[in-house]
């Protein structure tokens, strides 16, 4: 077996002085580990303190996820050889839970969260017979709509990377809305569609800045940030009227109208109120300012525009 | 003339924004490259037609693509969020027959095929492996002295991992592109890679407020003069703050000889100084 040198960086936290700091811990260590095994090899020859949380290290129990030179991940699952950047692999725990020791975070508020969306499968009387002598039948075709969501492990490594949480700490978190997604999206759920998007309405689905650090960070190939946007599209198709839905409208319509999306009248049509209206008002002005003459405020319709509805139609026909 | 690239100007590079076409036209001549403007093509969808359906959004980027195989070029765009939409289609379509086939049946309406010939650039990729950096830093006519840059890549060319233009744990990219201008690089800083929030912009203006400002603090905090980002969203997004901004394009068009106001350096609202 083939030994390698390099430095494994982690981030410590003691709770008793409350004192976080970054310590390197040079190893010299055969090739072959996982960040997992690292971390247990270092706390086995070097440093008995070092505290991390782990159980099965198959990828399935969901306990060993932290944060590997800045991407969230789990550490069983990753080959520490793969993440030696110059010499060095920086390991911290999860971003946006209380850490408790070293690695380890308290996952309680995250499941607190979790709790708000209602994350369990209320039967549809209708779908789902009481008596347990027949089945409640589910087509492949309907499974496959949420098959991918269901291997969610609440590893929460969404939520440890999660660009959201850093700019608002209510935000629900991708996992939630995953679920969220998934029980919406499974046949034999009774709860209102609609009730079950109130649930993701304050501080859910419209607070998410669709970064995509979810689809990097997820182990099991799960794209909450795609969830959401599947999410918002059921929030419009039900009938909800805020600005997100609005934009979504409007974006539509200009896109078909012109190709473009008309920026100039977007945050009144989005906004709706006085506030956007002034929004739009004042990009008005800039354009004068610059000189631009009123049909190039906003895009207008190109060579061919038939054409291209034509195809739009029909490809919106397909997509139904 | 240099060799052509199709140009894809998203709705950043036209109405409210159209300035940032001509600071990429400026880039194009400074880089000796000719421009095949995609004028039929169409918005990539933002993420916000994906609101309508994910199908829409494949055929409209096929679309896209396939315009630019029909001129015989390949695809640049600036923007981090329709470089990102445009790839992930090109990824679906390339790695799934029946997808592609059903596209390319609705595309034969305006007598489009999508063949998969076509690269995706953004700035990033586009210097590196279509100009060349050596060929790059050979346009470059003067050093831009004396200002500490913190280089600020946004999520879209490193995130999800399938598109990423360079390693997204140690991206050196941006730094190689910056530092043959002559500017000194300030990077490690405090929520170098925490999102502009531009597309909360409408959905949760807030939020947007509160994530914009983190990278330009981090980024003073660390000693930067001036943040660079190559994506005019990120620009839009950060720029009116307190710490000034500016789109790479602009900076490598004033080392390439044009004067702050040719760079129009006058369209960023928080202003920028450079000691030329």
């Amino acid at each position: 077996m083939k030994k390698i040198k390099y430095i494994a960086r982690i981030k410590r936290y003691n709770p008793d002085t409350k004192e976080s700091y970054w310590q390197d811990f040079p190893v010299e260590v055969e090739d072959s580990l996982t960040v997992l095994e690292l971390l247990m090899y270092i706390k086995d020859k070097i440093d008995g303190s070092l505290t991390f949380r782990a159980f099965c290290r198959s990828a399935i129990c969901g306990s060993c996820a932290m944060v590997i030179n800045g991407r969230a991940g789990l550490s069983c699952k990753i080959q520490a050889k793969d993440k030696i950047r110059n010499g060095v692999i920086r390991i911290e725990p999860l971003h946006h839970l209380p850490v408790v020791k070293d690695l380890v975070v308290d996952q309680e508020p995250a499941f607190d969260k979790f709790k708000k969306i209602k994350p369990y499968l209320v039967p549809d009387p209708k779908k789902v017979p009481d008596s347990l002598n027949s089945e409640s039948l589910v087509t492949p075709e309907e499974f496959k709509l949420y098959d991918k969501q269901t291997d969610c492990i609440l590893c929460m490594a969404c939520y440890g990377s999660c660009n959201a949480l850093e700019g608002e700490e209510k935000y629900l978190g991708p996992f939630q809305l995953t679920k969220a997604f998934r029980f919406i999206a499974d046949s034999r759920d009774g709860v209102d569609i609609e009730e079950r998007i109130k649930l993701v309405e304050d501080h859910g689905i419209w607070d998410c800045v669709q970064c995509q650090m979810c689809l990097a960070a997820c182990p099991k190939g799960i794209k909450p940030a795609e969830d959401i946007l599947e999410l918002r599209r059921i929030a419009k198709d039900s009938g909800e009227d805020n600005p997100g839905t609005r934009r979504a409208k409007h974006w539509f319509a200009d896109v078909f109208a012109t190709g473009q999306i008309d920026k100039w009248h977007l945050p009144e049509n989005a906004f709706g109120d006085e506030v956007g209206k002034e929004m739009t008002k004042q990009l008005e002005e800039e354009f004068r300012a610059r000189g631009l003459k009123e049909e190039e405020f906003g895009p207008q319709p190109f060579d061919g525009i038939e054409q291209f509805q034509k195809f739009l139609k029909r490809l919106v026909k397909e997509a139904e | 003339m240099g060799k052509k690239i199709g140009i894809y100007p998203g709705c950043c590079f036209q109405g409210a924004d159209v300035h940032n076409y001509d600071i990429l036209v400026a880039f194009l001549k400074n880089m000796d490259l000719e421009e095949v403007l995609l004028d039929r093509s169409a918005c990539c969808g933002g993420g916000v037609i994906d609101e309508t359906n994910k199908l829409i959004v494949y055929g409209l980027n096929a679309r896209n693509i396939a315009l630019a195989e029909e001129a015989g070029v390949d695809l640049y765009t600036p923007c981090n969020t329709c470089y990102m939409i445009i790839a992930k289609t090109k990824l679906a379509l390339d790695s799934d027959p029946k997808l592609k086939e059903k596209i390319n049946e609705i595309l034969a309406e305006e007598g489009l095929e999508y063949k998969g010939t076509a690269t995706i650039y953004h700035t990033l990729n586009l210097i590196r492996d279509f100009i060349g950096l050596e060929e790059y830093k050979s346009k470059l006519k003067r050093k831009i002295e004396g200002v500490k840059v913190a280089p600020y890549y946004g999520c879209h060319v490193l995130a999800p991992n399938e598109v990423a233009l360079d390693d997204p744990e140690n991206p050196t990219l941006l730094k190689e592109i910056l530092e043959p201008l002559g500017v000194e690089i300030v990077d490690g800083y405090k929520n170098e890679y925490t999102c502009c929030g531009y597309h909360a912009s409408y959905t949760n203006p807030q939020q947007k407020e509160q994530l914009a400002v983190k990278p330009l603090e981090g980024a003073k905090e660390a000693g930067a003069d001036l943040v660079a980002t190559p994506c005019p969203l990120c620009h839009k997004a950060m720029d009116g703050h307190d710490e000034p901004i500016i789109q790479v394009l602009q900076l490598i068009n004033v080392a390439c000889g044009m004067t702050p106001e040719e760079a129009l350096f006058h369209y960023n609202k928080t202003p920028v100084n450079l000691a030329l």
